[in-house]
């Protein structure tokens, strides 16, 4: 058994300020690399809405989400940015909240599961294949599957803070940025659900 | 910036050698890649009509990417993440451990987070990936010796035009960012390692996974569609399409955490007195092609992801009849696909002109210019894909524009030029193997850079394109310039990475052979081109016969040129003749350190600090 102190905090001697600028330039670098990704769906969504070839873009059945449902799976990014930015604020609330952000994206996961579970423009045709009717269901569940993918990450993210949160071996500086750092994140994944969210609302 | 947080932790820390960090490795890693990747495939395939396609190819997905998964699990790739989660963090011990310190050779079959390791993880990982490519190769041009030839089946040729672009692609995307980025760049900014380490050692694992997945293409049928996987093409393709695709997604994952550290280690952990203007211009032009590529590859990305789809669930962003459009792929795959031209050939450049000062004994003719030339280059290769599309019939009247956009990138690559070419004059070169490549890649890239204007331009280009021709020219610019910077820098680097001089004369020779050879290759490849041979084709009209067989004795020459690279590589490496610290008495900082490499670069009193440029050569230092 043996100690450690802060004075080797880091195989290669950095300070918690150090690490903690670091990472959070690490973690808006990524978010550059998934803005791009962002941006290609949304490129996509539009590119074939306006071309509609073959007048495919509307399911042939007219099966369309409305454009409100958009805004309700994304809520709750835009709700645990908010709080989680207050509570980076005010110290003695962060445990309530790290909780809270966890539960709500939890929910929100469960709803967006629940939308892609129950939508109605995918059938199975008589080959026994799954078919989306239209261009506008194609981009929809590539759409809904990156909001569960930022869901996914997010709720690690959530769910790492609530735990380490008042552990006594863990770094308080550096865990004081990462908290900071974690709010890029998450400022970020509800900028893109609302950027999704936008774009689901141009349906026709 | 503030000092150490005093606060004394007591917290026990477990003994390294009970730790489970020690009992994984590469093997434990392949264990239990093969176990996920075997199970995903026995449990979906019992619930699946594997007659339908759709099935096929969405357990082939599911498969390939439980590989992955199980292997970076095996390998111990999510141990900190998971110890982030559950509020261990890993002990300094451990973090020692898991740099591979006092581990020998061992740590290169590890998750090591040393940058040298990955270094060289990255080096004998690119020269594997030239040889795979390098042999399609081989066989492409045997098959092309003389028209008629039945060396391989049209469908088979198919595959291997497909397969030998996408293997060279991911190798000349990292050959020099990947074992000299990782290698020498933290050294050559006063760093002690990259910015993230196990992220560096986790894009390195996670490109390793993405190989036998695209070996497995060829049990898989191959791939028809060339390395551009053109939709709706690559949606009707076989089974092998998934492995492309399921490669892609995985390169692209390692190319993304790999361009942010690199970027990061730059921007935040250079020397103290590096500033911008004193930063070697090799780590400028790696940092600015890896950041080129963090936006870029992920459309790439999401053209997979969107290929996929159609593939096994059956969206259709692709097919016309289902809203879809074979355009949107075009416009996806070449968002990325012109900036990765010089997310390859910047690095490349940049290795030439750190080369070049030191073998010419004089400072780089205008710095400012060079990174002017690299910049321009980089923001100009936004605004020019849709020179790929000329020919698509997508929106004629954007055809001008574009033109006009790709010829003004003669601009900055002019710059680059004229920085070469002004260092080099009146200058005394000192004939050293790396010096020779210089004066390749002026020529080469000459060649390369003069006719992609003509084929920027919409009249030439609707003759030349989809011919020989535009095969000839995406070499000379990918290999005949980026390539040989590659192998300069490996010539360069060779000592302080292995600690042995490169046989200089089969370096000759292999020089040689290569560059004699290539030009005999692609400038029969012109000919050809120019006469009409279509390029992607296993057969071909008597017209082309002679400049095929030239074409095809200069890649012989080519092969056994590279084939002495690796004999001097190889061999120099075990037996070479031991390296002085700083053989071409360079000034830059990676020549201040040993062989070996202390774990920490440099020891702790005494970081370097910088006072100058480094390419104050024949002048007072400022």
């Amino acid at each position: 058994m043996a100690t450690h102190t802060d004075s080797q905090f880091h195989v290669h001697h950095d300070s918690p300020e150090q690490i903690g600028r670091r990472e959070r330039l690490g973690v808006r670098l990524l978010i550059v690399a998934d803005g791009a990704f962002v941006f290609g769906m949304i490129f996509s969504y539009f590119y074939l809405k306006n071309l509609n070839s073959n007048n495919g873009w509307i399911p042939v059945k007219g099966h369309t989400f409305t454009a409100i449902s958009g805004w309700w799976a994304i809520a709750p990014f835009v709700v645990v940015a908010i709080i989680h930015r207050l509570a980076v604020r005010n110290r003695s609330i962060f445990g309530l909240v790290s909780i809270l952000a966890v539960l709500i994206l939890a929910a929100g996961m469960y709803y967006q599961w629940h939308q892609m579970a129950t939508m109605k423009f995918m059938h199975t045709n008589d080959a026994g294949d799954n078919v989306f009717e239209g261009a506008y269901a194609s981009n929809w569940v590539l759409l809904a599957g990156a909001n569960m993918f930022h869901y996914i990450l997010t709720l690690f993210i959530a769910l790492g803070l609530a735990i380490r949160h008042k552990r006594a071996h863990v770094n308080a500086t550096l865990e004081t940025w990462r908290q900071r750092t974690a709010g890029s994140w998450f400022t970020w994944t509800a900028i893109s659900g609302i950027a999704l969210a936008l774009t689901t609302t141009f349906i026709r | 910036m503030t000092t150490l947080d005093h606060k004394t932790t007591t917290r026990p820390v477990p003994n390294p050698k009970k730790s489970l960090i020690t009992k994984l490795n590469m093997g434990t890693g392949i264990i239990l890649g093969v176990a996920f990747a075997f199970g995903t495939y026995y449990w979906l395939k019992s619930g699946q009509d594997m007659s339908r396609p759709n099935n096929v190819n969405k357990v082939l997905i599911v498969t390939m990417f439980m590989w992955s998964l199980g292997f970076m699990i095996g390998i111990g790739a999510f141990i900190g993440p998971f110890r982030w989660l559950i509020g261990k963090d890993l002990t300094p011990e451990e973090e020692l451990y898991l740099a591979g310190d006092g581990q020998g050779i061992k740590r290169y079959f590890k998750y090591c987070t040393d940058h040298k390791v990955v270094g060289i993880q990255y080096l004998v990982g690119v020269m594997t990936l030239l040889g795979v490519g390098g042999t399609m190769a081989m066989m492409i041009r045997t098959n092309l010796a003389m028209p008629g030839s039945k060396l391989v089946t049209p469908t088979v040729y198919n595959s291997l035009v497909g397969l030998h672009g996408i293997t060279m692609i991911i190798a000349m995307i990292i050959v020099a960012t990947g074992p000299f980025g990782n290698y020498i760049m933290p050294i050559m900014i006063g760093a002690r390692d990259m910015a993230f380490p196990r992220l560096n050692a986790l894009s390195w694992w996670v490109l390793f996974t993405a190989i036998p997945v695209l070996c497995s293409a060829w049990f898989l049928g191959g791939i028809p569609t060339g390395w551009v996987a053109y939709a709706p093409l690559s949606v009707q393709a076989g089974p092998g399409m998934n492995a492309f695709l399921c490669t892609i997604i995985i390169f692209a994952v390692s190319t993304a955490v790999a361009g942010m550290n690199i970027t990061a280690t730059v921007v935040a952990m250079r020397a103290k007195g590096m500033s911008w203007n004193r930063v070697p211009i090799f780590v400028v032009g790696a940092t600015i092609s890896v950041a080129l590529a963090i936006p870029a590859f992920p459309t790439f990305m999401l053209s997979m992801v969107q290929t996929g789809l159609d593939r096994t669930i059956g969206t259709g962003f692709y097919d016309a009849n289902m809203g879809g459009s074979g355009w949107l792929y075009a416009h996806l795959f070449w968002i990325m696909g012109h900036p990765e031209v010089y997310v390859i050939l910047i690095p490349g450049v940049a290795v030439l002109m750190e080369i070049l000062p030191v073998f010419v004994r004089k400072p780089l003719f205008s710095y400012g210019a060079a990174i002017a030339g690299f910049a321009g280059i980089a923001g100009l290769s936004a605004f020019v894909w849709a020179h790929h599309m000329y020919m698509s019939g997508w929106l004629p009247m954007f055809n001008g524009p574009f033109m006009v956009t790709t010829e003004m990138i003669s601009i900055p690559t002019g710059l680059i030029f004229l920085v070469m070419l002004g260092t080099l004059w009146q200058g005394r070169p000192w004939m050293k193997l790396p010096m020779l490549s210089v004066y390749a890649f002026l020529w080469n890239m000459l060649i390369g850079g003069i006719t992609g204007i003509y084929l920027s331009d919409v009249p030439a280009d609707n003759y030349l394109h989809g011919s020989m021709y535009v095969t000839a020219h995406f070499h000379y610019t990918l290999m005949g310039s980026a390539l040989t910077g590659a192998v300069a820098g490996l010539a360069y680097w060779f000592p302080k990475m292995t600690g042995r001089m490169l046989n200089e004369r089969a370096g000759y020779i292999s020089f040689w052979l290569v560059q004699v050879g290539f030009q005999v290759l692609f400038l029969g490849m012109f000919v050809a081109g120019s006469e009409g041979q279509p390029r992607r084709v296993a057969d071909y009209a008597h017209m082309y016969a002679h400049a095929d067989l030239i074409s095809t004795i200069g890649a012989y020459s080519v092969g056994t040129g590279f084939i002495v690279l690796l004999w001097a590589v190889v061999h120099s490496w075990r037996h070479g003749k031991i390296a002085p610290m700083n053989p071409w008495g360079a000034k830059t900082l990676e020549w201040t350190v040993p062989y070996p490499v202390p774990l920490t670069n440099f020891p702790d009193d005494a970081m370097p600090v910088v006072t100058s440029d480094f390419y104050g050569y024949g002048k007072a230092v400022k």
